[in-house]
């Protein structure tokens, strides 16, 4: 899967979670440049994009994600393992 | 006041100690009385002895904390508002408490209208920690929290509450908190829960960890839990929930203590919770705002002690001078194992609403015992008393419900949700559970599909982001019970969101 497909799939968690499409994911967006994503829904788009790409996050890289860029690379780990 | 007067004998003893760890910089209990002296003396100087309640903007930042002790030692009310929250919204509370200065430690002041102290640039001064001589019926903070009437509902503690809650504390012999612990300070300090996670360890000399703004809060948790081997905990049960699906990697031997309150406890995450802390001690702590924080616990322990009521964990007895009666609506007592509204006597108790003398009415009462009137606080929770003299949780009088550990009252966000709606349409809030068992908030509206974002802008500048539906459906006709009533537990079934 290549990075554009898993953008698009992480973009779907987004809307899924915060019923809006108001938002540009790309690798430096943080919590702050779109509404409505904070810490509540931040767990709530974890849980979707795990199920979505049939993937299980570890806490210690939760921990340590701090952007768009930060969720891709992690996803795509976790694929590769997968 | 004893209490403030342990507090200056505690931070005293323990110069050389950490006070606290916010956003990975530490700070000696030095530093504290530092910034104490500093904020006092502006307190000291720029406001008359008379102003006893002031506004604190609760910024993450060491000088939040020093100023409420500062603010103590002159005998005056801390009122806090939360920068993040809507400034609406906070002037309202600076109104209803007649605030006139504020603390606050923020790079832009904002509130222009207040005499303001900038916290954050005061010159050293010399320290001065005796406390001035006033009253225990003083007021030592005012929170307040959601109300039916699309206000904020005010309620003050005096100094005498507080020093109340500290000493049943301490005559509590399972929990002793020691200099070396490490706390986890993780609530808003408009929120109650928040006094006895920075108040019992200063009390102790130990540190208290925040959590930064901004941050994922459950994760930061975990962090500082997993990083900085964090010993006591106190946590709204929402946090594990979310954490929950990690529980398999989370193993923190060092944590003595685990406290839960502010919402159900339910029993098959407190049995894998308990798991991830092998050796910690974990109280189900139950007491609302009106009761300073605390009015008792119930000592949870996965094999020994799991008593629950339908699945969630009971919430004990009352602690030290603290009475618990359940009532029937005419206020007497039911009988054991009937399930009642819980009232609470003691001297933990508000001494009322801040200025609301309806709802005061509504919610105290005062009941004959041994030839002397005493006062009740009605918490609206339904319980059970069983035999052995348990309180068991039931569920709620009203529709006040818990989202992540805030009381929100379901009719002060329908009042804000219709307020801005010129369409004359029904609306109805209600508490839904996600996928991961916390509570969230559903808006439906009684129409056909329509843009919402005006309503929702509005909402936005009135109420906290908890405060805010997360989900919206349009229904063309709203169910109704057969007394005629909107059935909100079918209204519930078309949130479908797991």
């Amino acid at each position: 899967m290549n990075k554009e497909e898993i953008l698009s799939k992480v973009e779907h968690a987004f809307v899924t979670i915060l019923e809006h499409d108001n938002f540009k994911l790309e690798d430096e967006t943080t919590a702050n440049d779109v509404d409505g994503w904070e810490s509540v829904t931040h767990m709530m788009i974890i849980t979707e994009i795990e199920k979505s790409f049939g993937i299980k996050f570890k806490l210690m890289d939760l921990m340590n994600m701090n952007n768009i860029g930060d969720l891709i690379q992690t996803i795509q780990s976790e694929i590769q393992v997968a | 006041m004893k209490f403030v007067e342990k507090i200056v004998t505690s931070i005293t003893s323990h110069t050389t100690n950490q006070a606290f760890c916010i956003n990975e910089t530490y700070y000696s209990y030095a530093d504290l009385i530092s910034e104490i002296s500093k904020i006092r003396s502006r307190i000291s100087t720029g406001i008359p002895d008379s102003e006893k309640l002031i506004g604190l903007v609760t910024n993450d930042d060491i000088q939040t904390y020093a100023s409420i002790i500062a603010l103590w030692l002159e005998g005056k009310a801390y009122v806090p508002v939360n920068p993040d929250a809507p400034l609406e919204r906070n002037h309202k509370i600076f109104e209803l408490a007649e605030i006139r200065s504020i603390i606050d430690s923020s790079e832009t002041l904002i509130y222009k209208d207040y005499h303001s102290i900038a916290s954050h640039t005061i010159p050293k001064t010399s320290v001065h920690l005796k406390p001035k001589t006033f009253s225990g019926e003083d007021i030592a903070y005012i929170l307040f929290t959601s109300g039916t009437t699309g206000l904020p509902k005010g309620v003050p503690i005096t100094f005498h509450n507080v020093a109340s809650l500290v000493n049943a504390i301490e005559a509590e012999p399972e929990f002793n908190l020691e200099a070396s612990d490490r706390c986890l300070q993780m609530f808003e300090l408009t929120f109650d829960f928040s006094v006895v996670t920075y108040l019992f360890p200063l009390l102790a000399g130990s540190c208290v960890y925040t959590i930064p703004k901004g941050s994922i809060k459950y994760f930061y948790v975990f962090k500082l839990i997993k990083e900085k081997k964090l010993t006591v905990l106190t946590m709204v049960p929402s946090i594990i929930n979310y954490l929950r699906p990690y529980f398999s990697e989370i193993n923190a031997p060092d944590v003595r203590y685990c406290s839960f309150g502010g919402g159900a406890l339910h029993s098959d995450i407190a049995k894998e919770w308990s798991a991830c802390l092998p050796n910690s001690k974990i109280f189900n702590y139950y007491g609302p705002t009106e009761f300073t924080v605390y009015s008792g616990f119930y000592p949870y322990h996965p094999e020994t002690h799991t008593k629950a009521h339908n699945g969630v964990i009971a919430i004990g007895t009352p602690q030290k001078n603290t009475s618990y009666l359940v009532v029937d609506v005419n206020n007497k007592e039911v009988p054991l194992g009937t399930p009642g509204e819980l009232c609470l006597a003691g001297p933990q108790m508000t001494p009322g609403y801040w200025k609301n003398e309806e709802k005061n009415k509504q919610s105290f009462f005062y009941r004959q015992e041994n030839g002397m009137d005493v006062r009740y606080y009605k918490t609206g929770d339904l319980c059970i008393k069983d035999k052995d003299g348990d309180y068991l949780y039931v569920g709620r009088v009203d529709f006040q419900v818990k989202i992540r550990g805030y009381r929100v009252e379901l009719a002060e966000v329908e009042f804000h949700a219709k307020a801005k709606s010129d369409r004359k349409v029904n609306m109805v809030v209600v508490d839904i559970l996600n996928t991961l068992g916390n509570a969230e908030l559903g808006l439906a509206i009684e129409s056909e599909a329509f843009d919402t974002q005006e309503i929702f802008n509005h909402m936005k500048t009135k109420m906290p982001d908890y405060m805010i539906p997360t989900h919206i459906r349009f229904i063309n006709e709203f169910p109704h019970s057969i007394n005629g009533k909107i059935d909100r537990k079918k209204l519930k079934e078309y949130f479908d969101i797991k």
